[in-house]
C-alpha cells in the first residue's frame, strides 16, 4: 500500500531522524522510491539538520561580566579596574580608548564568532561558497598580508618606545588580549592553510588582524598622548 | 573607565568549547570565590551565549545571557554532579530563556502571528553558505518552533527533554521540530518549495 505524498510529507522529519517504527518507515521508503519530490524534500531537510550542528558559538559585542559580577554582590576588588595613566598628559586617554573602542566593535562586525574545529564543517556536506569567489577573498588576503605586516611592525615599534609610559596593569591587559588575537590569528591562518577556500576562515583572519591594528593604535595612542 | 576595560577585553582566541568541565573551579565558585566563577563564566560565555541568542533570536540575549550567570551563581551550589557540569549549566540556561518567553506578553502574541509575519518576508538573498544563511532564517522563525528548532537540532536534546523543558507532549515537540524544519526550508530554498 503506498501513502499519499502529504501523509508522508509530515512524517519525513521522523523518518529522517530515524523516529518511525518499522512498518511506517516501510511505507516512507516505497513511497520515496517513486516520488521525486519528497526524495528532494528529504534532501533539504538533511542538509538543514546538517547545517545546524556546524552553527558556531558566539560572543556578545561587548563584555557582561562587570554587570554579572554587580549583580551578585561581587565587591569591586573582584572587577579588574582599568588604570589609566596618572600622569596629566594623558587626560584625554580615555576618551580616545571609547572612541577607538566604538570603531574596533564596528569593524568586527559586532559579533565575534568562534569557530569550531573545521573537519566539522567539512564533515556534514554544508553548502559552500563558491570557490571562485572564495579564492578572491584569499587573494585579497595575500595581496593585504604585505601592509598589514607593515602596519604591525611600525605599531609595534611605536608601542615598545613608549612602553614605560603605560601603567603596569595596561601593559598587562594589552599583551593578554594581544596574545589572545595573535592565538585566534595562527590559528585561522593555520586552518586556512588546510582549506584555502574557506570563506568564512578568511573573514575571519580579516576580521582578527583589524581588530589587532585597532588595539595596537589605541596603545600607541595612550603612549604618546596623541 | 569601566567601559574601556570592558572594550580592551572583548578579544578571545579562536576557540573550540572547553574540552573539560574545570571541576576545581565549580567547586570553588560554590564555595563563593568570584574568580573561579569569572573563570566558569569566560569558559561557558560562548556557547550559553549563542545558545540564548539562538532560542531568541537576538532580542535581550545580553540581558537574558548576564541573566543566566547571576541565576548559575545562585544555583551553583545545587550542582551535584549528576551530569557535566556543561549540560547542566546548558539546561539551567534554557530554562531562563523560557521562562522570560512564558512572562513576556509581546512574546507570547509572537508565538500566535509569527508565521504569518514570516511568509510575508522577502526569501533572502543567499550568501552561498547554508550555516550562514541558517542563522539568518533561524531569527525569522515563530518563536515556538525556533525553541525547539535550536533545542533538538543544535543543540542536540531529545524531545522527551524538550517536552519537559517547555511542558508540552514529545508529540507536540516533533511536530513543531517539523514545522520548524518546513519553513526554514522555505526560506532557504524558496524555489523548490
Ligand atoms: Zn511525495
Amino acid at each position: 500500500m503506498s501513502h499519499p505524498h502529504d501523509h508522508v510529507t509530515e512524517q519525513l522529519s521522523e523518518y529522517l531522524d530515524g523516529e518511525l517504527p518499522v512498518s511506517a518507515r516501510e511505507s516512507v521508503d516505497a513511497h520515496l522510491s517513486g516520488c521525486a519530490e519528497c526524495r528532494r524534500l528529504i534532501e533539504d531537510l538533511g542538509s538543514i539538520v546538517a547545517a545546524a550542528t556546524t552553527l558556531p558559538d558566539t560572543l556578545p559585542d561587548r563584555d557582561l561580566w562587570a554587570g554579572v559580577a554587580q549583580r551578585i554582590g561581587a565587591t569591586r576588588a573582584t572587577v579588574t579596574p582599568f588604570t589609566p595613566p596618572v600622569r596629566r598628559r594623558f587626560s584625554f586617554s580615555v576618551l580616545q580608548l571609547a572612541a577607538a573602542g566604538i570603531l574596533l566593535m564596528l569593524m568586527s562586525g559586532g559579533l565575534v564568532y568562534l569557530a569550531r574545529p573545521h573537519d566539522d564543517r567539512g564533515a556534514s556536506g554544508v553548502t559552500r561558497a563558491e570557490p571562485s569567489a572564495a579564492a578572491g577573498d584569499a587573494l585579497t588576503v595575500s595581496v593585504a598580508n604585505a601592509q598589514y605586516d607593515g602596519a604591525v611592525a611600525d605599531l609595534e615599534r611605536r608601542l615598545k618606545a613608549g612602553r614605560g609610559e603605560l601603567d603596569p596593569e595596561t601593559v598587562r591587559v594589552l599583551e593578554q588580549n594581544l596574545g589572545a588575537i595573535d592565538t585566534a590569528i595562527e590559528q585561522c591562518r593555520r586552518a586556512l592553510e588546510a582549506d584555502p577556500a574557506n570563506a568564512y576562515l578568511t573573514n575571519h583572519l580579516v576580521s582578527a588582524r583589524q581588530r589587532k591594528i585597532a588595539l595596537l593604535r589605541r596603545a600607541t595612542a595612550l603612549t604618546t598622548g596623541s | 573607565m569601566r567601559t574601556a576595560l570592558t572594550l580592551l577585553q572583548v578579544d578571545t582566541p579562536l576557540t573550540a568549547r572547553p574540552a573539560t568541565d574545570r571541576m576545581d573551579d565549580v567547586a570553588l565558585a560554590a564555595a563563593g570565590d568570584v574568580r573561579a566563577f569569572e573563570r566558569l563564566y569566560r569558559a561557558h560565555l560562548p556557547r550559553v551565549h549563542g545558545l540564548v541568542r539562538r532560542m531568541t533570536a537576538g532580542r535581550d540575549a545580553d540581558e537574558l545571557t548576564q541573566d543566566v550567570f547571576v541565576r548559575l551563581w545562585q544555583k551553583l551550589s545545587s550542582f551535584r554532579g549528576e551530569s557535566a557540569f556543561s549540560t547542566w549549566l546548558h539546561r539551567l540556561a534554557a530554562n531562563v530563556v523560557i521562562e522570560r518567553f512564558r512572562t513576556d506578553t509581546t512574546r507570547r502574541q509572537r508565538h500566535v502571528d509569527g508565521e504569518g509575519i514570516f511568509e510575508s518576508l522577502p526569501g533572502a538573498r543567499s550568501s552561498g553558505d547554508l550555516a550562514m544563511d541558517l542563522e539568518t532564517a533561524l531569527e525569522k522563525l515563530p518563536d515556538g518552533a525556533r525553541e525547539i528548532f535550536v533545542l533538538h537540532d543544535v543543540e542536540g536534546y531529545k524531545h522527551q527533554e524538550i517536552a519537559d523543558l517547555l511542558e508540552i507532549s514529545a508529540g507536540t515537540s516533533k511536530a513543531q521540530l517539523h514545522r520548524a524544519r518546513m519553513i526554514l526550508r522555505r526560506h532557504l530554498r524558496p524555489a523548490s518549495a
